[in-house]
């Protein structure tokens, strides 16, 4: 997979902000590579081995009333294109009516390095078939129909503005997810996958495992009444919820206009005391973009401390209308979009997940959530269906498996019940956008308003 | 059809086949984006957007392979080879955990030209006429203190793709969509409230020109929007319980495309989808014989259709674009295929939905434009025939849906009481639930063409790694009995 050389983007950058005729000029380039395979009963079903670049060029021009901006982007395939960008976001500049709140570029700033991985960019085809056959094979012995993904992919940014603002960063990701199901697709499934920055770091053979046995332990699912139960949920589980209040909560522009469960919160307790969510780029765990849209180097940011809630996430604009720091969350600008915390974490607790299991009397293990979604942003009211792998827990003691339930519960009130947090952290995404890391949770009083027949 | 880019094409099949292929497709595309959003009265973004890329497609031992790269002045010559040796290396490798190889429907081979018919070229409209546009939108929902946000956005999009394949197809098609929208947005007594028009998620899109857009008139209804976001926020809460539910085309068509199409497109009947969207409920003997709705209910796949986001002269395997009744008289009939899928179900030719994307991504099976054919009804007329409590719901808030699009549940923007036969007090977060077929099963009325709108949906996912793709629902009001709402407090 080669990547294009830092020092031709650097350079390229450069020339692009030479022949700008635009008072401010910004310039973002990308580049990447990926190789995936994805896989089923029949084996692999498609794959991929692709490369893409990138540039993104923002022109602003200074008047009396404010700044004009805009922006344009391309491939980045050849010189000739991206020159052909800047003129069209000049163009569209010199045309926008001006921003009175919009400021001028930011100069030079120190962000973190960050390096990709060379053994995930190099990953071959020839190391990903036999993690296919692996799963395949174990899936099939077990009588289950195997679906799963195999990717990794590389990528390498810089950000170069007028001002003197010049930030780069690498990154790289490895991903393999397997679902285990019967073969009818509906009687039982398991879901397991594993996320990490290195390649390296993925035990595939441990996801295969722990898919192909909550697949076998879900095989014979009961019927189960929809009402308020005592929930564990693993980390896959948890990050459905977490990632709505990274859309729609914890960003500046939802405080502002109204919509954010922050609102009329802000510097109360409204969860336990164990709790600590932060949005932290620099984490070890999976590190995200040392900066963000505008060049400026992302802040570690307690979103949540001890149970107590604190003030958004900002980015230039929304710092300066609210009077906050410039916490470094800001999208591509213009945008109309706000800052978002992107890179979630979720502290660890000090119970194993069999202590947290063990914590509950009567209630339910769930691996997966299905389809959440937003209902009322103002206390994150959200729905979504469980999925591959729902058990009954009695007495401390996973039971037999439950057949799926539909949730509509609020995460504020959810979140707020949490009498247990988990020590093993994952990263883990759902089915939007996004991944977070977090450890399983046990949560009380939560609250399913219909059930199925599988 | 340019000479330059289906020569890229040819020379990356024939750099295949030379590498050992057995068959190889190419897609070559260029791709212009434009977008404006106005913001509470401010140039909320300006974006221009373009791309080419090309994408190879090869089979080997069975196996599929596919590489892509951008389209840059160095993708001739050794960059092609290159890119060919690496789709046929990928699926060489990968054919040796090949457990059963990709069937493969025929199809003629085409040398065809096709474009989406468009009166005014979008691209050609002077910005400041575009920004005007939108600027005088914004400003007709604004006079309200409780509006915290306003917003009204354009979206132009074309793209000219150059597709051809090792058993001799020949195709270009110029794809044009545009689409407009805006939104009110109001907080008061607690609640935050939103209206759209002509829908939710940056509004209505179509396989057309600027006329579209200008035929939206997005001005007028803006004073209404404003209106009714801050009278949401002061509404009862929707009732919970069974009611007769009368649902507006804006929101039937989400209904649709999440209960009808995703779970008739055959990847998914085959657990090929199960990695992250689902399987489906369907099942392939289900076809002529499973009761997918009422008597009355008409669903018809087309993607020939005028205006539809997935109309096309072709899909990415070079399969002639058609249409078929996916329900007919409430009966299941026919899924959504491509050339891979379509002899599990013993057809002989794929329908012609298999689609990428982009030059970036490998095709997969995606729905086309899937409509509910019209009824007879009157809209007023139909309110009128409903028993005091029903509720008529419109324009899509939130939609979540069972990994086996059995189950779902839906909260509209907006509810009416209807009361003697009118709209009577307006409901905030009317929210339903139900499930696939039973729900088709209580469909007793739909209006006529009269009230039938083509819906166009620019942000469907699916794959893993996810796609987007494109494709629009007709739909006109139509009455439900006997479903469930439920309390979202």
């Amino acid at each position: 997979m080669p990547m294009q050389n830092s020092r031709d983007i650097g350079r390229l950058a450069e020339r692009l902000i030479d022949a700008s005729e635009a008072d401010e000029t910004e310039v973002s380039l990308g580049s990447g590579a990926e190789r995936f395979v994805r896989f089923a009963d029949s084996g692999p079903t498609q794959s991929a081995d692709r490369n893409w670049q990138s540039v993104s060029i923002r022109a602003r021009f200074q008047g009396d009333d404010g700044w004009r901006e805009a922006r344009a982007d391309c491939d980045g395939s050849c010189e000739a294109r991206a020159l052909g960008a800047l003129e069209r976001a000049t163009i569209l500049a010199r045309m926008a009516p001006p921003n009175p709140e919009a400021r001028a570029l930011g100069g030079a700033v120190d962000v973190r390095e960050q390096v990709a991985d060379e053994a995930t960019a190099s990953f071959p085809f020839e190391e990903m078939a036999p993690w296919v056959q692996m799963a395949t094979a174990a899936c099939t012995d077990a009588g289950l129909a195997p679906a799963g993904l195999i990717q990794c992919r590389s990528a390498e940014g810089r950000l170069v503005n007028s001002a003197g603002r010049e930030v780069a960063c690498s990154s790289s990701r490895a991903g393999f997810c397997l679902t285990a199901s019967s073969p009818d697709f509906k009687t039982s499934a398991g879901f397991a996958d594993a996320i990490h920055s290195r390649v390296g770091d993925l035990d595939a053979e441990a996801v295969v495992r722990r898919a192909v046995s909550k697949a076998l332990a879900g095989a014979q699912p009961q019927n189960i009444e929809p009402g308020e139960y005592t929930v564990v949920l693993e980390p896959n589980a948890v990050s459905a919820l977490l990632l709505f209040a990274s859309y729609a909560g914890f960003g500046a522009q939802e405080v502002a206009e109204e919509s954010s469960f922050l609102c009329g919160r802000e510097g109360q307790q409204i969860f336990p005391e164990s709790l600590q969510i932060a949005d932290d780029a620099h984490n070890e765990f999976h590190p995200g973009c040392p900066y963000d849209g505008e060049g400026w180097p992302r802040q570690p940011v307690q979103l949540v401390d001890a149970g107590r809630v604190g003030t958004p996430v900002t980015d230039s604009k929304w710092a300066a209308k609210l009077g906050l720091p410039n916490t470094g969350h800001g999208l591509a600008m213009p945008n109309t979009s706000g800052p978002i915390p992107m890179n979630l974490v979720l502290s660890a607790g000090e119970q194993s997940l069999a202590e947290l299991i063990g914590g509950v009397e009567h209630g339910l293990l769930i691996t997966q959530f299905h389809y959440t979604n937003l209902i009322d942003p103002k206390d994150l009211l959200l729905t979504g269906m469980t999925r591959n792998g729902t058990f009954r827990i009695e007495k401390g003691e996973i039971g037999p498996a439950v057949k799926n339930l539909r949730f509509t519960e609020s995460f504020v009130k959810a979140f707020g019940s949490i009498t247990g947090i988990g020590s093993e952290r994952e990263v883990a995404g759902a089915l939007f956008e996004g991944e977070v890391i977090c450890p399983a949770l046990r949560i009380e009083n939560f609250r399913f308003t219909s059930s199925t027949d599988f | 059809m340019a000479k330059q880019e289906m020569t890229l094409a040819r020379e990356a099949i024939d750099a295949a086949l030379a590498l050992g292929a057995d068959y190889a497709d190419c897609r070559v595309s260029r791709v212009w984006d434009e977008e404006l959003v106005v913001k509470n009265g401010r140039l909320g973004s300006a974006e221009s957007y373009e791309e080419s890329g090309l994408g190879l497609r090869v089979r080997m031992n069975g196996c599929f392979g596919f590489a892509a790269a951008p389209l840059g002045a160095e993708l001739g010559g050794t960059a092609l080879a290159d890119l060919a040796q690496r789709a046929t290396h990928t699926a060489s490798v990968l054919s040796a955990a090949k457990v059963t190889p990709a069937a493969w429907a025929d199809e003629p081979a085409h040398t065809a030209e096709w474009s989406s018919p468009r009166t005014i070229d979008p691209f050609s409209v002077p910005l400041e006429d575009r920004l005007s546009l939108l600027m005088a939108a914004d400003a007709s929902m604004a006079g309200a203190p409780e509006t915290v946000a306003r917003e009204a956005s354009c979206s132009l999009r074309r793209e000219e793709k150059w597709q051809a394949s090792s058993e001799g197809s020949h195709i270009y098609q110029d794809l044009m969509r545009c689409g407009a929208g805006m939104s009110s947005t109001a907080a008061a007594h607690g609640q935050v409230q939103c209206r759209s028009y002509p829908a939710s998620m940056g509004g209505n899109f179509a396989s057309a020109g600027w006329e579209h857009i200008l035929a939206m008139d997005l001005a007028r209804h803006g004073g209404r929007l404003r209106d009714e976001s801050v009278a949401l926020c002061s509404a009862d809460a929707a009732p919970e319980g069974e009611r007769t539910l009368v649902i507006g085309g804006s929101q039937l068509m989400l209904q649709i495309h999440e209960s009808v199409g995703h779970p008739n497109e055959l990847d998914r009947v085959f657990g090929h989808e199960v990695d992250l969207a689902g399987s489906s409920f369907s099942q392939a003997d289900h076809m002529g014989r499973f009761r997918y709705g009422s008597k009355i209910v008409n669903l018809v796949a087309d993607s020939t259709i005028p205006g539809g986001l997935g109309t096309r002269g072709f899909d990415d395997e070079c399969v002639a674009a058609g249409s078929w009744h996916v329900v007919r008289d409430g009966i299941f009939e026919g899924f959504h295929t491509d050339r891979t899928w379509a002899s599990k179900i013993g057809a002989e030719r794929s329908h012609g939905t298999s689609r990428a994307q982009g030059w970036f991504h490998p095709p997969i099976i995606r729905m086309t434009n899937l409509s509910l054919m019209p009824g007879e009804w009157d809209f007023d007329a139909l309110i009128a025939d409903c028993e005091d409590g029903s509720i008529f719901v419109d324009t899509v808030k939130m939609w979540s849906i069972d990994q086996r699009r059995l189950n779902f549940q839906f909260t509209c923007e907006i509810g009416w009481e209807i009361q003697d036969g009118r709209l009577a007090r307006m409901l905030r977060n009317p929210t339903y639930q139900g499930t696939t077929p039973e729900f088709w099963g209580a469909c007793d009325a739909i209006c006529s063409s009269a009230h039938w709108n083509l819906w166009g949906v620019a942000n469907c996912g699916k794959g893993n790694p996810i796609q987007l793709a494109e494709m629009s629902h007709g739909a006109a009001p139509a009455r439900f009995r006997g479903v469930k709402l439920v309390a979202t407090k």
